[in-house]
């Protein structure tokens, strides 16, 4: 009964305090913000990949008819080393685009998009391995980060959150009400934890209306993407129950509404800034990133060595690979240069792939294990989980640099035997040219240990003040 | 009795449990940040000696071979790192660590640390810089906000006023009571820092002269905060108020604004992608000289110009090689075409610069974050010197290779090897910081907005204090 009369009169007193309808709209304004800014950046990422599509699929109309011109015998204006009929040269001037789509919530998190290029095309000619991945960008605006979704709900909404709850005791106490309220026959701990789950409950419908009003508008259909929304939201309230236990905590201190403040903006320095950074520099020290400095050097060397050996090459390929060679050997060979250009390119390959390998092995070993250090951090939690439902974290892009160098493998292996057996580029064939499509669920999915993991951080906050102030004296410590 | 008023505002200020809490902790870090960004300073300069050691070893290694193959092998250079940097790490960990320089082609730095990093590194490091430029101005604000609410709602300010202290002598210790504590707490730090410079190997390449500016940077900075704090304070009726205005202003500056500014950039002067900036110098280059391709238009051109010229009729009876020349002009006229490509993002950075620029008239944050990284040599501005001049090296070295071949060989001889002699004689790459006079002459403009901010945030608080009533 007394908690029903309690909820009720906190509700009416927060239906009437103006700061909630205006820290409310200043939210819903900022979320929108945000939004519109992740639309921009998606945009910017898809625009080039959608015009590189469609020049891929002109071109390779124009070729197809190339391709039947000269073999009809037709004349075309094309330099001869630009013959279509030659593999090599579809192989390299058709190259495929290797493109990385956005996801649909990628606006919600710029996260790791901002370091990488989304579009390859990896030829054959070139070297999967050594592909770049970086996109040309400002550095300072890498530095400074972009104002999204993420930054919004990581940094800014605890402050909200803080804002709403650090004096709801302190008042109580300054204004001498307390002592009445107290009067009655309840929990000290009880009539917290009631007036702060009503704001708690109150908040997060604000919060979940803010974010998905801030979708909708950049015109997300929220319905068909309901699971995925549905997923950060979770963490969401996970993240707020969190702000809201330590605020608990730190309300039945019973200090000054002064000191909660200071206190409360001390602990989020700490758990926004401070503790990611040390986590980070922890990571920095204990397990560093292989060198990619050394790894040039070891590569320069061994490609020089290999360079010097590429003379006898060939045979020593067709030794290797015995079913590729040739077995008409009146034919006239169409691609004598270039079948000797891949073997010493393999030659090459041979020597510098294990020292690749060895460096991404390593670099694969040190970020599963800086992985683990996010555990120690519900920011850093929540930051994974919104890169993880954008598709735009770390683990995203390693995966697309792998199933690249996969594909590049599958392109060359389109090419190669063909050119072995002297054949030409026929028309029919430009269709069933290997093609590209990144998938998503070859990435280790870390949700649901993350949002466990955020759920126990809420939880904790709550039950560790519970059983910490359960013997409270509340005429000692919060009346005088 | 500005001195009286500062010293019993310090000892309240070293009494106070926040401000020796929150500054122990700054220093451990600060501490931590120092030592820890010295190790990683060393570590890493060491290793890019021995990898620049060793690649020029793999270059003047070569097997005698025709000097183009050796352009195209090319070669690393490595950015170096300076002693500052262990204040400031900058934009380093966004920039890449080496420029891979080969024939025909002006190569991005490769491998920037962040991609190697997960996206916990997003947050930032903890490096004296992250310390310096986003927390002590927090202390600031923890430690004087209720500076002069304090005094209003005790009652205090009415006895003080009765003792005929001027509101400026009043504000005057106030301040000093706050700026001199955070003041003493930088100056260990740049002590400590000067000492751990000095003692490093490398010390030559470190100026005292820098650090004492960038010492400067930050006090003038933490002077436009305690002048921020202090104006509040004198507003604000409660302490509370002037805390939330406060906290508000900070996040603004050093959160907001950054991001906000960023986004604005992106969007008004954006960068071209990798592909669009490639497929624009690729388009220049196929209307011009292709060094390969004799039978292109531009070559042909240039023959009839050089036979004219030297009064013959076949490229045979040339005293040079015109494979050679060919390859040089060739290369020329790339490097003019990356030249112009570069010169329009350069264009576009500066735009974007300007933008940050003027952004700083919301955030003192914004000019300090560029200074200090200007003088530790970590900023945007030092990481293209270096490109520019990497790439200034790599048309030298091209020139001398193609030079070599069209000197050394005959029309036509593409079997012809130069002597291993030649790769020693290219020097290797030394590369030269641009001098502090020239980048502080660069970051003008950021020091005049700081000084702005301090002096306008001071008049303001005059201003105020004498408004001050009870």
């Amino acid at each position: 009964m007394a908690n029903r009369q309690q909820f009720k009169y906190e509700w009416l007193g927060l239906l009437r305090d103006r700061w909630v309808l205006i820290l409310s709209l200043l939210l819903l304004l900022v979320c929108i913000y945000a939004a519109y800014n992740g639309k921009e950046k998606v945009a910017e990422r898809n625009q080039p990949i959608a015009k590189a599509m469609d020049e891929m699929k002109a071109s390779d109309e124009q070729y197809k008819a190339l391709i039947d011109s000269v073999a009809q015998g037709l004349k075309t204006n094309l330099p001869a080393w630009q013959n279509p009929q030659r593999l090599n040269v579809i192989g390299q001037r058709a190259a495929r685009v290797a493109a990385f789509e956005s996801q649909p919530l990628a606006l919600v998190s710029t996260g790791q998009s901002d370091l990488f290029t989304h579009l390859v095309k990896p030829r054959l000619y070139g070297e999967a391995l050594t592909l770049g991945f970086s996109e040309l960008s400002n550095p300072v605006q890498l530095l400074f980060g972009n104002f999204d979704l993420a930054f919004v709900c990581i940094y800014l909404l605890p402050l909200l959150i803080l804002a709403f709850s650090y004096n709801v005791l302190s008042a109580e106490k300054e204004s001498g009400a307390l002592r009445l309220t107290l009067a009655q026959p309840i929990q000290v701990t009880q009539w917290l934890l009631n007036k702060l789950l009503l704001r708690f409950v109150v908040l997060a419908v604000i919060v979940v209306i803010a974010f998905n009003v801030s979708l909708m508008t950049t015109g997300l259909n929220v319905v068909s993407e309901f699971s995925p929304v549905m997923k950060i939201t979770l963490a969401l309230l996970a993240y707020m129950l969190f702000w809201f236990g330590l605020s608990f905590w730190v309300n039945l201190r019973g200090q000054s509404s002064g000191s909660n403040a200071v206190v409360l903006v001390s602990l989020w320095v700490l758990i926004v800034l401070l503790i990611p950074a040390m986590i980070s520099q922890l990571a920095n020290n204990l397990y560093p990133v292989p060198s990619r400095v050394g790894m040039i050097s070891e590569l320069r060397y061994a490609e020089a060595e290999a360079q010097k050996n590429a003379n006898q090459i060939l045979e020593s390929y067709y030794r290797d690979h015995p079913e590729l060679a040739p077995t008409d050997t009146s034919a006239q060979k169409l691609y004598p240069f270039w079948l000797s250009y891949f073997a010493s390119q393999d030659e090459i390959r041979k020597a510098v792939n294990p020292i690749l390998s060895e460096y991404e092995s390593q670099l694969h070993k040190q970020q599963q294990t800086v992985d683990q250090l996010r555990f120690l951090s519900p920011a850093v939690l929540l930051q994974n989980i919104f890169n993880e439902s954008a598709g735009t974290s770390s683990r995203h892009y390693n995966s697309y640099r792998q199933q690249v160098v996969v594909f590049a493998g599958e392109w060359k292996n389109y090419f190669l035997p063909r050119m072995f057996r002297n054949e030409l580029m026929k028309k029919e064939w430009m269709d069933e040219l290997p093609h590209f499509s990144f998938d998503a669920n070859k990435i280790e999915k870390q949700y649901t240990a993350d949002v466990l993991a955020l759920l126990l951080y809420g939880f904790a906050g709550f039950v560790l003040s519970f059983l910490l102030y359960r013997n409270y004296v509340t005429e000692k410590v919060l009346l005088t | 009795m500005v001195l009286k008023i500062a010293s019993k505002e310090m000892k309240e200020v070293l009494r106070d449990g926040r401000f020796r809490v929150l500054s122990a902790l700054c220093l451990v870090l600060l501490l931590v940040a120092v030592f820890s960004g010295k190790r990683y300073y060393e570590h890493v300069n060491a290793q890019h000696r021995d990898a620049a050691e060793k690649e020029r070893l793999n270059w003047v290694s070569q097997d005698a071979k025709n000097p183009h193959s050796a352009a195209h092998y090319g070669t690393h250079a490595f950015k170096p790192k300076y002693p500052m940097s262990l204040i400031d790490q900058g934009v380093d960990k966004y920039t890449g660590v080496s420029i891979y320089l080969e024939a025909h082609v002006r190569n991005e730095a490769q491998f920037m640390a962040a991609q190697d990093q997960t996206a916990l590194s997003r947050f930032g490091d903890l490096t004296p810089d992250f310390i310096l430029l986003f927390l002590l101005p927090l202390l600031i604000i923890l430690v004087g906000f209720n500076a002069i609410t304090r005094e209003k709602e005790n009652g205090t300010l009415r006895l003080l006023q009765s003792m005929g202290i001027s509101p400026l002598n009043l504000a005057l210790g106030k301040w000093l009571g706050i700026f001199i504590p955070v003041a003493a707490l930088l100056a260990f730090i740049f002590l400590l820092a000067a000492w751990l410079l000095n003692n490093l190997s490398d010390f030559g390449t470190f100026s005292l002269s820098a650090l004492l500016i960038l010492f400067s940077v930050y006090l003038l900075y933490y002077a436009v905060f305690s002048n921020l704090v202090l104006i509040v304070s004198a507003w604000a009726k409660k302490s509370s108020i002037a805390f939330v205005i406060l906290l508000s202003a900070w996040i603004v500056a050093c959160l907001g604004m950054p991001k906000l500014t960023t986004n604005l950039a992106n969007t008004l002067y954006p960068y071209p992608t990798q592909q669009e900036f490639m497929e624009a110098v690729n388009e220049d280059k196929k209307k011009g000289l292709d060094g390969h391709d004799p039978w292109n238009d531009a070559a042909k051109k240039l023959e009839q110009e050089v036979l004219a010229e030297h009064g013959v009729d076949s490229v045979h009876k040339l005293p040079f090689n015109f494979d050679g020349y060919l390859m040089q002009k060739g290369e020329e006229h790339e490097a003019e075409i990356f030249f112009k490509h570069y010169e329009h993002l350069k264009e576009i950075y500066e735009k974007q610069s300007s933008l940050y620029k003027n952004a700083a008239i919301l955030s003192p944050f914004l000019p300090a974050r560029f200074l200090s990284m200007a003088l530790c040599r970590t900023d945007y501005h030092s990481h293209w010197h270096f490109s520019d001049e990497a790439e200034k090296y790599r048309l030298h070295m091209m020139n001398a290779l193609n030079m070599d071949f069209a000197d050394n060989s005959t029309y036509g001889d593409w079997s012809y090897k130069s002597n291993p002699e030649l790769w020693a004689k290219i020097e290797p790459f030394d590369y030269n910081p641009p001098t502090y006079a020239s980048v502080l002459a660069f970051n003008a403009g950021n020091f005049t907005v700081l000084i702005f901010w301090f002096l306008i945030s001071g008049v303001v608080l005059v201003y105020r204090c004498k408004k001050l009533k009870v």
